[in-house]
């Protein structure tokens, strides 16, 4: 049945082109392709992401009156809407969990080098726009605590210096945290964001076939050096497609697990006249900065501290962004030790960062 | 009011003062040698006053001087012209004098208009009401006369946390004396008793006292609250669930109605004790262990003790009820189902219990079952929603495991197919 399709729109389309791509594409096998199957991983979730909060939109209703006690409805009226939720809970943070460690590991293996320049310019926006999925999402329940978190967390935007102001009324709608900010994020999380990432997402994916994988530096250097002989390729289709989707049944069976057997709380509606309730602090992929600005000195050398923790933040996202410029051996198929040691280093301090954050007081 | 007016107001204001027709206190505006000398003074008993009046003193941020509480020249640079009788120097008025001294602004309702217009004018006669007033008119000179409580000099308003007289401070303040038994030696009670002095260790058991420290409750009584503050005495037999029905009025209101009112000579303080007020429990009810009932009621055939077992029984019931739900709903919570709806039927309930304890206090065992009955009902209610919510929990488990195997399946069958392409593949 299926020939009979490809069949009947091979006849209409010629598709002669894109059989061709298929059946010659290949992936080199190396002792470093376990990490090829990440980049599909991250993917697959953001489908289950886009697919759950379509569903979630069916019955969400974006308004300070209303956002929390239509989530309490979606969780306990909804036949499986408590699945929905929690499985969109614990996918977005196992999309951003994966999504940094698809970026370590294109960093380590520096396949951000010449000629992948805008692959990897693709990939950490969208990295980017998975943090702004994140941020903008953990507002929409409308509870104490992702309130506060928001509070604080759009607070820091307004310590960017000159347009911190502008920012912070940007990101809030007004001077505060209110339900104006909740409509801003819902249109950021479920139009803006989303038309972004699929625009992203699609030249990302195009730039990789294209390019076809990354094989490691070392390796390319042991080949050079003809201490190894030419890869050995793996069919793209069937070989290297039924890999991914086994590592995506994976994924799937780790966040059903998660969200069955530790659902996502809803916690208690925002009151925006409460006070603060101890212990605030963002989702746990934010919390390194978090904790390092709360680790700021409030002044140094005459300058707020938090300014400069936010411009030092800000610095590194541009330096991020420029890696594959400013990496010129690896771009020349040259050792970089500098920058494997600062991907080492930045790994390094996220983790103890984020732990540390998690547990002080 | 103008710049000039109000700039001239304290001439005015002295120079009344100072007027021979004029009796009336007014806030001394001239100059103060009793300051500039008392301060450098070596004898810390006549230089702390000046020190504690330059400081906080809110007579002296309103104007007020020395002079106008002893008298005595304050325009004078010599001590004798300072201190001259002739000019009305009474030194540090003691006693009734002290009294008369502070009622002279305090009961007159005019001045006080001025600084303080809600503040009452009637501390002087109610003092003369209180056992302290009675004792000083009696010749005891030793008793509490206002300086006692608010302090001679560095005086700050009641509502100054600073202040001796601030909801917290009160109880220390009395204690000063009432603890000391050297001081109270030479007092007795009605029936030639020794007056105890272990109110304010007793006081510091009590509930009052945990609320109004540690819950920072200021409205919490201390002992001005139950024995009043100028008016000092202590309530008489008969008056003290008026004085706990202050607080406690629907308790008051049902005890009042009680066939306890007509026996009990101490009321409330027959069962709760007057200083050492514990948190009540329900153990304080029934006719057996440390029951306060069992002290008069006992066996089966005690209406009385029929009464406060099954009352208490009641009560033990409908808690444990209410803990069981709160228990099966909180599972339920964790594991993800909303609940809500219930957790605010168990306040309900919770409520209910409360009533329940009110309605006791009118010892009618009748009276208190159908609230009893109330709250039961609604424990059953959450218990079943607890238990369709444990039972959607299994469901939510049944189905993952079915999933996850499902999901188990496709995996090895899509292993065992990538492996059979790979072979196909190198052959």
């Amino acid at each position: 049945m299926v020939k009979g399709v490809v069949d009947w729109l091979d006849e209409r389309l010629d598709l002669s082109d894109l059989k061709h791509f298929i059946a010659e594409k290949g992936v080199p096998i190396h002792t470093q392709e376990v990490w090829y199957y990440l980049g599909g991983m991250t993917m697959f979730l953001f489908g289950v992401q886009v697919f759950t909060g379509i569903l979630l939109l069916l019955y969400y209703r974006p308004s300070s009156a209303e956002a929390y006690e239509s989530v309490q409805f979606i969780v306990t009226q909804v036949k499986f809407g408590w699945l929905i939720r929690n499985v969109h809970s614990w996918s977005a943070n196992l999309l951003i969990a994966l999504a940094f460690a698809h970026f370590f590991s294109v960093f380590f293996l520096k396949s951000y080098r010449k000629p992948r320049e805008l692959t990897w310019l693709t990939g950490i926006l969208l990295l980017f726009l998975m943090l702004g999925f994140g941020f903008s999402g953990y507002l929409l329940p409308w509870n104490e605590l992702s309130f506060f978190a928001t509070k604080v967390g759009t607070g820091s935007a307004g310590a960017v210096p000159v347009v911190g102001h502008f920012m912070l009324r940007l990101l809030r709608s007004g001077d505060d945290v209110t339900g104006a900010t909740l409509s801003r994020f819902y249109g950021l999380h479920v139009a803006i964001l989303p038309a972004i990432t699929t625009a992203l997402v699609a030249g990302h994916l195009l730039l990789v076939q294209r390019q076809g994988m990354s094989v490691p530096p070392g390796i390319e250097r042991a080949q050079k050096a003809g201490k190894l002989g030419p890869l050995a390729q793996m069919k793209f289709f069937p070989n290297y497609i039924l890999r991914d989707v086994l590592a995506w049944y994976v994924v799937l069976a780790i966040v059903a697990a998660l969200a069955a057997f530790y659902p996502w709380e809803l916690g208690t509606k925002a009151d925006p006249f409460a006070v603060v309730p101890p212990g605030i602090r963002p989702e746990w992929y934010f919390l390194a900065v978090f904790y390092t600005l709360k680790l700021i000195p409030s002044h140094i050398m005459g300058f707020e501290g938090e300014q400069l923790g936010v411009v030092a933040f800000g610095i590194v996202a541009i330096v991020l962004v420029l890696v594959p410029f400013l990496d010129r051996r690896a771009s020349r198929g040259e050792r970089s030790p500098v920058f494997t040691v600062l991907a080492a280093l930045g790994l390094v301090y996220l983790i103890v960062f984020t732990i540390i954050g998690h547990y002080a007081k | 009011m103008s710049q000039i007016a109000r700039r001239c107001l304290p001439l005015i204001a002295a120079m009344a003062l100072f007027a021979p027709s004029q009796a009336t206190a007014q806030p001394a505006q001239a100059a103060n040698t009793c300051l500039t000398c008392h301060s450098t003074l070596a004898d810390t008993r006549l230089a702390t006053p000046a020190k504690l009046f330059s400081g906080t003193d809110v007579h002296r941020e309103r104007g007020f001087a020395c002079a106008d509480c002893h008298g005595g020249d304050p325009a004078a640079a010599e001590k004798a012209r300072a201190h001259d009788a002739a000019k009305g120097y009474k030194g540090a008025p003691r006693g009734q004098a002290q009294i008369t001294a502070c009622a002279r602004c305090h009961s007159d309702a005019d001045l006080m208009r001025r600084y303080a217009p809600k503040q009452r004018v009637d501390q002087a006669t109610e003092y003369a009401t209180s056992v302290h007033g009675k004792q000083l008119a009696a010749g005891h000179t030793n008793v509490a006369t206002c300086a006692s409580c608010h302090g001679p000099h560095g005086i700050r308003l009641v509502s100054d946390a600073k202040s001796p007289v601030f909801p917290t401070n009160v109880a220390a303040t009395c204690a000063a004396c009432h603890a000391d038994p050297r001081h109270m030696a030479e007092y007795k009670l009605a029936d030639g008793t020794p007056l105890p002095t272990t109110q304010f260790a007793d006081y510091k058991k009590s509930v009052h006292y945990a609320a109004l420290t540690k819950g920072n409750d200021l409205s919490a009584p201390t002992c001005n609250d139950c024995h009043g503050n100028h008016g000092a005495t202590p309530p008489g037999v008969g008056a003290v669930s008026n004085v706990c029905g202050t607080c406690h009025a629907v308790f008051a209101t049902k005890f009042q109605s009680s066939v306890h009112a007509q026996i009990f000579d101490k009321g409330c303080v027959e069962c709760h004790s007057n200083h050492a007020v514990l948190k009540p429990s329900d153990a304080m009810l029934g006719s057996t262990g440390h029951a306060v009932c069992a002290t008069c009621h006992s066996g089966a055939d005690d209406k009385g003790a029929v009464a406060a077992d099954t009352m208490h029984g009641q009560f033990e019931q409908l808690e444990a009820g209410i803990r069981r739900s709160g228990a099966l709903i909180g599972r339920v919570k964790n594991a993800g189902i909303e609940v809500s709806d219930q957790e605010l039927a168990l306040r309900e309930a919770s409520t209910k219990l409360t009533l329940a304890r009110t309605e006791m206090h009118g010892f009618v065992p009748a009276s208190v079952t159908p609230i009893i009955a109330d709250g039961a009902k609604i424990v059953e209610s959450v218990d079943a929603a607890g238990e369709k919510g444990a039972a959607e929990l299994r469901f939510r488990r049944r189905g993952l495991a079915i999933s996850l195997g499902a999901i188990l399946l496709l995996v090895v069958a899509l292993g065992l197919k990538v492996r059979q392409i790979d072979r196909r593949s190198h052959s």
